[in-house]
Parts: structure tokens; C-alpha cells; sequence
């Protein structure tokens, strides 16, 4: 300490009362910072964790798909379910799984599927496509009413062109036909204002459309 | 100070573990990313499109179309608004999927991607994996496997969440049969059209319409920018004339290469095949030697009669039916133990019996053609083209630089070129800025040249412009024709034609309309309808897609119904639907299978975009087109 000139040993001194005073308060704030940097990473470990497992199943359902092996794809999309339920992965076999089982004419389990990625699904996008299938599903069991109710509340604004095309279908197939007519509309609106920003890209889906529309008379 | 760290020993080791804990989980990816050459073009969530990106985008999708367009593709396909539009909203797509998945943590395990490439058809050679092809691909888009394989991966993942949603689509049958039933429905209807010609006597048009119309569309009656050119070609063929070579040369030439003017021998045969694979069991083994004893003797005892021997023993379909005979053949052309006995032979000599994997022969030799060489005489033209083009292909890079200095030196003629590489100058009829009519000219970079102003001002050869491999072309205007606007004196009988057609058409459909209108009410009108046809959805030879459409609008209820539809050339039609027939569809009808699956398919598709619209406002996306389209000039 000697060695120190007085300018330095007042610094020190001054440098030594600031510890004292904030020492444990600055150990306090870098010790909860680090665990809660540490702890950030480990629930980012699970999670990266988790997924990995979840897509090894999708992985196999996607297998089982391109075998249609009906049985497989549900087996193991049921697997997801249990184990990693919140996962995007979950949702996107369930989707692919349903469409096996509506294929092999197991409507039941294809409408279980069906429902819980309604109920379910991690991503909102997702649960609206399930809700346009489940619509579907119902469509063929002739369960009319009950289909338009899945289609009920209103989807988010990307999806209100599909499901007011498919609204339209049932609704036509009930001989609605005024309502039917307005449902299209709707939906060749959505596909008017789609084509604005991707120019070209919907003139088939809008031809089919207008089709429909026009297929119901009426209309000049 | 640091008396509490000094104190605290083991708690300061913890946090220095901890603080070093975290750099090895966060990595260093974050620092090390490169933002990309070029300005913004797109902005999707956090990731920035840069025009490198784009640009590379675009690159790839030429590629595409030229691998399937082949001779057909044309860059300029790609070259406007629209279609940069479109690789750039590919490019938005893939980023969406690209940040949803990452955000899903959709990933593919490094065994999938090994089970990928392992599998991948154009990767395979005999059935197997080819790590050599792999190489090949990789290299070949200018890729370490390191990157191609990150890239692929990224692939696979977006394929994962685009694959879930396209193919798990699927359509109620019900929805299927109404669809069937659409395309099947049959109108029985007559038609008559009303030409714009009938109301061109009626037509009076304004008398400023024509000037009018002219000051409106100056651009159309602009005669475009055109030169006429000179130009002349510098290639191995044109260096070829210039060159002299000897007689000494070409003798001396025939004399080191004996073996490329000689023709070998070559030896006409008959055979007697007993076939005898090299597995068969010893007894058939026997039998097969047996046989071609019996035959051998017979055959040596009547030489005359082999071709009737092989005729009737022989099992060799091709030769047998003509008495075992095969014909000329040199040396190479037959399996080993044949060609021996064949060469070794003297004519009309029969062999032993001589074995080959097809079995057992008995040959006799018919005629030998000796070996000969081809007279020097014959093959002069050949040595001479042959060390002309050599000696060619020595002289052309010395000349192509003398060329180019050349036309560029002595910009104000190509005469000097002319005179000293003895070529042959060649003129052009009118081109086009974008090349019409170029013909051999037709060259980008020589168009380019020659619209130059160096080319029509100063009136300067354009550089040499290599247009093929060892082919340099250089041109210069004869002469320049701007591009000038066509009097109206010149051009107003065409636009009083074009506008009285215009208004004639106007005419035609207010009196379609009008007939409508009456026929609707259930008024009488003179009409000479056509004959009655059938028609369905998907339309018909001499009916408009708007004349379809037109057809299947009228309802039903009331029959016979009436329409209308313009076509813009033909006039306007009026329809008179007198019949509507729905054909039953059976429940195993296979159009309803295809249907649904198409249906499937359609909403699959649908889906997906719908989804990608939604991952567009979930993720904010700006788009930059100001910066898209400022980047095209260069």
C-alpha cells in the first residue's frame, strides 16, 4: 500500500466505501441476472428438446403418409398428443393423419383428430384449416347444419375467403340458395382483393368461384 | 476492493461460470452474420431481403424454366414487373415458413437429411448411392456439402409444414358429385350473331375523332429505331481458306499415320451353333459335344452341304435361316474363340469344333477380304481439311487479337480486315432494337453495339464481339433510320377504319341488347337462329368462353331463355337456351374419384395460401418495389 501516492489511496479508499455499501446489492443483481440468463437457456434447452422428439414423430408420420398406412399415421399422431401436446409438430400430424383416416373410410377417428386440432392446435392458422376439414368431414356424413356451425364464428381475416367458399358449398347443397349466393360473394371478394397483392396467382380459384356462383342461376 | 471477492472466493467462481455458461449457450451466430450486399427489397418480420438474395432468386428461377423450357426460354420472360413480383413474393413465402418453423422449432434430424440425400433418385448409380454424383451436384451450384447440406435442410423443414398442409387437404364427396354434376350438365342451344360489319353505314364519327384519336396514341404510329449493317466474321473456317498446305505435307502426314487409312481384314463365315450355356449338367454337356461331332464329321465329309447342315441344325436364329452364313466381319466383331478359329482358318476350310459362351460352333470359311490401305489419292481432301483446320486453330488466337485490334484501330471501315484476313463482308436488311431481323447478327451484345451511339454517330465499327467459340463477329451501320412519328395524313384512313369498327361494334351490341330486352318480355322478334346444339361447361369450338359462361348464367326455371355475349373480334352473340339435361351421375362413376381427389387437392392448395396470407400479417412483410424495380436498370 505504500507504494500508492495520497491521490490514489483516497481514490482507493473512496472505491472501498463504495463496495461496502453497494458490494453485496451489485452481487445480488449479477447473481439473479446470471441465473435468470441460466435459466432462460435450460427452458430454451427443454423446449429445443421437446421439439426435436416431436418432429422425430412427425418425421414418422410423414412416412406413414407416404405409405398410407392409415393405422401407423394414427398411432403415432396420437403419441404426439400425449407426449407433446402444444406443439406445432402435434397439429400438423394430427392434420395429416385425419386425411389418412378419411381415406380409409374411418370417419370416426378421422373426426377425434379433427376435433381436438379445432380445440387444440398450437397455431391459430392451424385450427382454422382443421375447423375448413372438420366442415367437410361432417359435409359427407350429411350432418349439413352441424358442419355450418363449425364454420360459425368468424376465422381469422386470411381464412374468410375459404370459409365462406366452403359455407357457400353447404349451403348450396342445402338448396339455400340465396344465402349460398352470398356466401360466394364474399369469397370472390376475399379473391379479388388476394389478387391485388399477388397479382395472377388466384385467377383459377376465382374462375372456380365464380362458377359456383353463377351455377345457382339468378345472377346476371 | 477486492477483499469481498478475496473473502467470497468460491461464490466469484460461480459467477464467472455462470457468465461463461452463457457466451457457450448464446454461440456467436449473432456477430457473425453477414447483412447481405445490396439494398433491401423486403422486409419479412426481422429478416431483410436483400437484392443479392433476390437477384440469386431470380438467377435460379431461369434456370428452372430454361431446364424445362429448353430452346424456348427466353430471358425476357422473366423480364418485367410482374414476374419479379412473383420470384420476390416466393421469396417473402419461403421466409415465412423459414421463421415459422424455426419459431416452431420444426427441425430434421441429421439422419433424415442422410436418409435424404441417400435416397435422392438423381443421386443413385447402379441402384446405389453415388457419392462421386453428390460431389457433382454440389459442386455444381458452387456449394461445400457443409452449405448444401444447411441449405437442404432448411428445404426439408419448410417442406415438413408445406406437405402437412397441401396433402392433408381433402374434399366431402358431396361436394365432388355437385362439382361432376356441373361439368356434365348439357344446354341445347341456338345462337345468332350480330357482325359490327351490318352498322358500319350507320356509323358517323365525329370529324375531330381521328385527330383525336391520333394525339391520344402517338406512340402507336411510331416507326421504331432501325439500322441497316455491314458486318464481317472472323472464325476457323474463314482462317481455314487462307491456309496452303503441300504436297510433301500431306504425303509426309499419310506416311506417320498408316493405321487411320487402312482398311483391316476382314473375313465372310458360316457357322453351326449348338447352344451350350457354361452351367449346364454334365449329361447335357455330353449330348451338346455329341451332336457337334456328328455334325463336325458330316459336315467334313460333304463340305457343299454346310449351308443345308446349318440350315437344318443351327441353332442360331439370325444365321440359320441362311445357311449359318454371318456376313463380313473384321477382327473385334465376335467373341474371342470365334474370331481365333474364324482368322485362323483358309478358305472354305471347316473348324474344329470351338467352343464360346453361346455354345458349340462349327465354322467354315467363305471369303477374305485382305487388308488394305486407301489409296493417298482418295484420302487427299481429308489430310488436307484436317491440317488445314490444325493449323487454323494454331493461327486463330494470334489472329482474333490482330482482328481486334484491328476493327478497332481502324474504326472507320472494315476494309482493312477485309483485305487481310480475306474475308467476305456481309450486309443486313433493317433491325430492330430488340433484333428483328438480325438474322447471324442476332447476338445481344452486337444489337447492343450497333445502337450505340459510337456505331451511328460516330459512325466507329463496334469491338470484336465473340458471338460463338472461336467466332468474332465486328459490325458497322450502313445506315440509320430514327425512330419518327407517321404523319396523320399517313395514317388516318387505317385509324377512320379502326374507329368505325370500334363504333360499328357499339352499334351491334346495343341492337343485341335491345333484341334482349324484347325476347325476355316474350315479344316477337325476327330472329334467323341457328341450328339447336349441345353444349357443356367446358365450352365448344365457335363459342367465346364468355359465350359459355353466358349460357349456363340463364336459370333454369323458365325455358327457352335467353343471353347475350360480346366477343371483341366476332360481334355479339344472342343465345336462346331451349333445353336443360342434367345426366345422373352413378355413385362408381370414376369421374367422381378423380373429382374428389382434385378437390382435395384445390383446397390443399388454397389452404396453404391462405395460411401463408395469415403468416404474412402475423409477421409484418414490407415490401420495397420502388428498390425492386430501381435495380433493373442497370
Amino acid at each position: 500500500m505504500a507504494a500508492y501516492d495520497l491521490e490514489e489511496q483516497e481514490q482507493i479508499s473512496e472505491l472501498k466505501a463504495w463496495w461496502a455499501r453497494y458490494g453485496n446489492l451489485v452481487t445480488t443483481l449479477l447473481l439473479v441476472a446470471a441465473v435468470g440468463v441460466f435459466a432462460w437457456q435450460a427452458w430454451n434447452w427443454y423446449q429445443r428438446n421437446q421439439a426435436a422428439q416431436a418432429s422425430g414423430i412427425l418425421t414418422n408420420v410423414q412416412k406413414a403418409a407416404s405409405q398410407r398406412d392409415a393405422k401407423q399415421a394414427a398411432a403415432y399422431a396420437g403419441e404426439l398428443i400425449d407426449k407433446f401436446p402444444g406443439t406445432t409438430q402435434a397439429a400438423l400430424a394430427v392434420l395429416l393423419a385425419s386425411r389418412l383416416q378419411f381415406d380409409g373410410g374411418d370417419v370416426k377417428t378421422a373426426k377425434v383428430q379433427l376435433n381436438w386440432a379445432v380445440d387444440h392446435a398450437a397455431e391459430p392458422e392451424l385450427r382454422e384449416i382443421a375447423r375448413l376439414r372438420l366442415a367437410n368431414l361432417l359435409l359427407d356424413e350429411k350432418a349439413t347444419d352441424e358442419a355450418l356451425k363449425v364454420l360459425e364464428r368468424d376465422p381469422i381475416p386470411a381464412f374468410v375467403g375459404r370459409f365462406a367458399e366452403l359455407r357457400g358449398d353447404i349451403l348450396a347443397t342445402q338448396g339455400k340458395t340465396e344465402e349460398a349466393r352470398k356466401s360466394y360473394g364474399v369469397a370472390i371478394t376475399k379473391a379479388d382483393e388476394a389478387a391485388k397483392s399477388a397479382p395472377g396467382e388466384n385467377d383459377r380459384a376465382k374462375a372456380t368461384l365464380q362458377l359456383k356462383l353463377e351455377s345457382l342461376g339468378g345472377v346476371q | 476492493m477486492f477483499d469481498t471477492v478475496r473473502n467470497n472466493k468460491k461464490l466469484a467462481q460461480i459467477i464467472l461460470g455462470l457468465v461463461s455458461l452463457t457466451f457457450a449457450f448464446f454461440g456467436i451466430e449473432a456477430y457473425v452474420k453477414s447483412p447481405g450486399a445490396g439494398g433491401e427489397v423486403a422486409r419479412v418480420g426481422k429478416i431483410r431481403v436483400s437484392h443479392g438474395e433476390f437477384a440469386e432468386a431470380q438467377r435460379n428461377q431461369q434456370d428452372r424454366m430454361r431446364e424445362v423450357l429448353g430452346k424456348q426460354f427466353d430471358p425476357k420472360m422473366l423480364d418485367n414487373p410482374e414476374a419479379r413480383r412473383a420470384v420476390l413474393e416466393s421469396v417473402i413465402n419461403q421466409k415465412l415458413l423459414a421463421l415459422e418453423a424455426s419459431g416452431a422449432r420444426l427441425g430434421v434430424s441429421d439422419e433424415q437429411l442422410r436418409d435424404f440425400i441417400s435416397t435422392a433418385p438423381a443421386l443413385q448409380e447402379n441402384g446405389k448411392f453415388s457419392s462421386a454424383k453428390y460431389d457433382a451436384l454440389v459442386r455444381s451450384r458452387g456449394m461445400s456439402r457443409e452449405g448444401f447440406e444447411q441449405t437442404l435442410r432448411q428445404d426439408l423443414v419448410q417442406q415438413q409444414l408445406v406437405g402437412a398442409i397441401t396433402e392433408s387437404g381433402f374434399s366431402a364427396r358431396a361436394l365432388a358429385e355437385h362439382w361432376v354434376a356441373l361439368q356434365v350438365e348439357e344446354r341445347e342451344f341456338a345462337q345468332v350473331q350480330i357482325k359490327p360489319e351490318q352498322f358500319v353505314a350507320q356509323v358517323k364519327l365525329a370529324p375531330d375523332a381521328v385527330q383525336k384519336h391520333y394525339e391520344a396514341n402517338r406512340a402507336q404510329f411510331e416507326t421504331p429505331e432501325q439500322v441497316k449493317a455491314e458486318f464481317v466474321t472472323l472464325s476457323l473456317d474463314s482462317l481455314m481458306h487462307q491456309i496452303s498446305v503441300t504436297d510433301d505435307e500431306i504425303k509426309s502426314w499419310y506416311d506417320g499415320h498408316p493405321d487411320r487409312y487402312q482398311q483391316a481384314e476382314e473375313r465372310r463365315a458360316s457357322h453351326i451353333l449348338i447352344p451350350l450355356s457354361k452351367d449346364a449338367s454334365e449329361a447335357d454337356q455330353k449330348a451338346a459335344r455329341d451332336k457337334a461331332g456328328s455334325l463336325l464329321k458330316a459336315a467334313r465329309a460333304n463340305p457343299g452341304d454346310f449351308a443345308k447342315l446349318a440350315k437344318e441344325n443351327s441353332k442360331d436364329p439370325g444365321s440359320a435361316q441362311n445357311g449359318g452364313d454371318l456376313g463380313f466381319f473384321a477382327r473385334g466383331a465376335m467373341v474371342k474363340p470365334f474370331e481365333d478359329a474364324a482368322f485362323a482358318l483358309k478358305v472354305n476350310e471347316i473348324s474344329d469344333v470351338v467352343q464360346s459362351d453361346f455354345g458349340l460352333h462349327i465354322i467354315k470359311l467363305a471369303e477374305i477380304k485382305p487388308a488394305k490401305s486407301r489409296p493417298i489419292e482418295e484420302v487427299r481432301g481429308e489430310i488436307a481439311d484436317e491440317l488445314k483446320r490444325a493449323a487454323a486453330g494454331r493461327k486463330y488466337a494470334e489472329a482474333a487479337e490482330q482482328f481486334t485490334n484491328a476493327v478497332y484501330e481502324q474504326a472507320d471501315s472494315l476494309k482493312p480486315v477485309i483485305e487481310k484476313f480475306k474475308l467476305t463482308a456481309q450486309t443486313t436488311d433493317w433491325i430492330g432494337k430488340a433484333g428483328q431481323g438480325a438474322g447471324k447478327l442476332s447476338n445481344p451484345k452486337v444489337i447492343a453495339a450497333l445502337f450505340g451511339d459510337d456505331a451511328i454517330k460516330n459512325k466507329r465499327n463496334t469491338e470484336a464481339i465473340e458471338i460463338a467459340p472461336n467466332t468474332l463477329v465486328s459490325a458497322r451501320v450502313l445506315e440509320h433510320k430514327p425512330a419518327a412519328l407517321r404523319s396523320l395524313e399517313e395514317v388516318r384512313a387505317d385509324i377512320e377504319k379502326q374507329l368505325t369498327l370500334v363504333e360499328a361494334g357499339k352499334l351491334a351490341q346495343q341492337d343485341a341488347a335491345a333484341r334482349l330486352e324484347k325476347l325476355r318480355k316474350g315479344e316477337s322478334v325476327d330472329i334467323a337462329w341457328s341450328e339447336a346444339r349441345k353444349i357443356t361447361r367446358n365450352g365448344m369450338p365457335g363459342v367465346s368462353p364468355e359465350g359459355v359462361r353466358s349460357l349456363f348464367k340463364v336459370s333454369p326455371d323458365k325455358l327457352p331463355a335467353y343471353a347475350m355475349a360480346e366477343s371483341p373480334i366476332a360481334g355479339t352473340f344472342l343465345y336462346k337456351v331451349t333445353a336443360i339435361n342434367k345426366p345422373a351421375i352413378k355413385p362408381d362413376d370414376p369421374r367422381l374419384k378423380s373429382a374428389q381427389s382434385q378437390l382435395a387437392q384445390a383446397s390443399g392448395g388454397a389452404e396453404l395460401d391462405a395460411y401463408l396470407a395469415a403468416l404474412r400479417t402475423r409477421y409484418k412483410v414490407e415490401v420495397n418495389l420502388a428498390a425492386l424495380e430501381a435495380r433493373q436498370q442497370p
